[in-house]
């Protein structure tokens, strides 16, 4: 028997913060990166440092850039596709698996 | 292990190499270490304008802590065997 | 007690409960703690993503990476 200060995501026990990530995997995932770095891809395989194999991966990237006159913050995002990546995990700083919940 | 084992497995095989300083390195994987260091032949820069400095450099060694990604040979990767790998290690790992 | 029991009996103590989860970046992620470990990684649920005290995102689980924790407050939720 689970103890009860385990607490359930759906109706899977989760004892570490990993074990989402277990949950995940074969799922698509959004993984935020430092450097306003943004993935999506499918999450095929993980470790305890949080490097990451991604399929089928979206990269955004967003540079916030100054206008010369007017000082408005301008956000550019660039976004390109990259079919199997590794991640390495230390650039890595959150990972949400897919949403059940309504955006 | 799992991603040491990995990258072992594609050895010999095309990768392209991206560092935190956003250089990316196009190259055939010749090793890689327990760090995830990695050794590459036969390698050219992808964007030359930017970093003309690497155009006579054959072959590189690239401290596993530089990488941001690397771009795998989607087609040589066996994503089932990778999943099943993950989940043994999940148990190894425990806490 | 020894302030290591101490700090595991407070991590426990907020497993379930709303918290404030602050990065190194600056950023606040609002939501359920479900989980920690030793590392500082985080698992949320329900959670909201505020950029400047700006609502970003929603996520309905999410993972935290440790070494971006600045800190784990259980402080209410603003409505």
């Amino acid at each position: 028997m689970a103890d009860e200060s385990d607490q359930q995501i759906g109706d899977v026990q989760l004892k570490e913060p990993l074990d989402l990530l277990l949950l995940s995997l074969d799922e698509i995932v959004t993984v935020k990166m430092r450097n306003e770095r943004e993935l999506r891809g499918k999450l095929h395989a993980y470790d305890q440092h949080l490097n990451l194999v991604l399929g089928d991966v979206e990269e955004t990237v967003t540079v916030i850039e100054i206008d010369d006159e007017t000082y408005e913050e301008i956000y550019k995002t660039t976004r390109r596709n990259i079919p199997m990546l590794y991640v390495r995990g230390d650039g890595v700083t959150l990972i949400a698996p897919p949403s059940k919940m309504p955006q | 292990m799992l991603f040491y084992s990995f990258f072992k497995s594609l050895i010999g095989k095309e990768v392209v190499v991206e560092l935190k300083n956003d250089l990316a390195i196009c190259g055939t994987l010749h090793s890689v270490d327990q760090y995830l260091n990695v050794k590459l032949t036969d390698i050219n820069v992808t964007d030359p304008d930017k970093y003309p400095h690497m155009l006579s450099v054959k072959n590189c060694f690239i401290r596993g802590s530089v990488i941001r990604y690397v771009q795998l040979p989607a087609d040589e990767v066996d994503t089932q065997l990778l999943q099943d790998a993950a989940r043994k290690e999940s148990v190894h790992s425990r806490q | 007690m020894s302030r290591k029991e101490k700090l595991q009996e407070y991590l426990e103590s907020i497993k379930g409960r709303p918290v404030v989860v602050k990065l190194n970046n600056g950023v606040d992620y609002r939501g359920v703690l479900v989980c920690l470990d030793g590392y500082m990684n985080i698992a949320l649920e329900q959670t909201e993503e505020y950029v400047n005290g700006a609502l970003k995102n929603k996520y309905g689980d999410a993972f935290i990476r440790g070494n971006n924790v600045l800190y784990i407050s259980t402080q209410k939720r603003r409505v």
